[in-house]
């Protein structure tokens, strides 16, 4: 049945957070929920484009770094989220 | 607040089993019987969805992910394979079909559902799917 190996525990864990962010943008007003899941979207594909499979710390850099975005977006404190991107030359 | 109002519930419950404790219904295992009947009888009274239903419903979501070619989902259609989504979007349309059913599933859960068939299968078996 299952066509690709099953997920390593890294995988489930950037899923679960890449989920917590989309449910953290569930509970915002719909224009700023549209900007965050497009802005996180982006963010984790990139990541999952750009960073070697087997370069575990950076990604888990990357996961406690999101834990703690995570933390602060779920706060009804905030309301939206933006990003900067910077032109690659 | 769900929690403690299905507690609630479900404790409330207990009492008409005993006091109209029918002879014709010999007690087997008593607790057993009783969480087995209030687990299928009461709390999800009814809910479970039709398959076929679910599978339309969880097929036009999925035709109406953006990254999906339409005219490829099929009730077989595996997520990767077929439709060509990473894990990445694959967590997009489980959350989407939560929404579409309304109910949460579970991280462990929805990390399993790779296909449409895995996905009628979780949701037509789930009591809570609306």
């Amino acid at each position: 049945m299952a066509s690709r190996p099953k997920l390593s525990g890294l995988q489930k864990q950037v899923l679960g957070l890449y989920r917590g962010f989309l449910r953290a943008a569930r509970s915002k007003g719909p224009e700023e929920r549209q900007r965050i899941e497009s802005i996180v979207s982006a963010e984790f594909h990139q990541n999952s484009k750009n960073i070697d499979r087997k370069n575990f710390l950076q990604i888990e850099y990357l996961l406690r770094r999101g834990k703690k975005q995570l933390d602060q977006l779920k706060s009804p404190d905030t309301v939206g989220l933006s990003s900067f991107t910077f032109s690659q030359q | 607040m769900a929690a403690v109002r299905s507690a609630l519930l479900k404790h409330l419950r207990l009492t008409p089993p005993s006091i109209g404790g029918s002879p014709h219904h010999p007690p087997i295992t008593p607790s057993l019987s009783l969480v087995i009947r209030r687990w299928f009888s009461e709390d999800l009274k009814g809910s479970f969805l039709d398959k076929s239903e679910v599978t339309d419903r969880i097929i036009t979501v999925v035709k109406n992910f953006e990254k999906v070619d339409p005219s490829k989902v099929t009730p077989n259609a595996h997520f990767h394979n077929n439709l060509g989504l990473d894990s990445l979007d694959t967590v997009e349309v489980v959350m989407a079909l939560e929404e579409e059913f309304g109910f949460e599933i579970p991280d462990n859960e929805a990390d399993k559902i790779n296909s449409i068939s895995l996905a009628v299968e979780f949701i037509a078996s789930h009591p809570q799917a609306k």
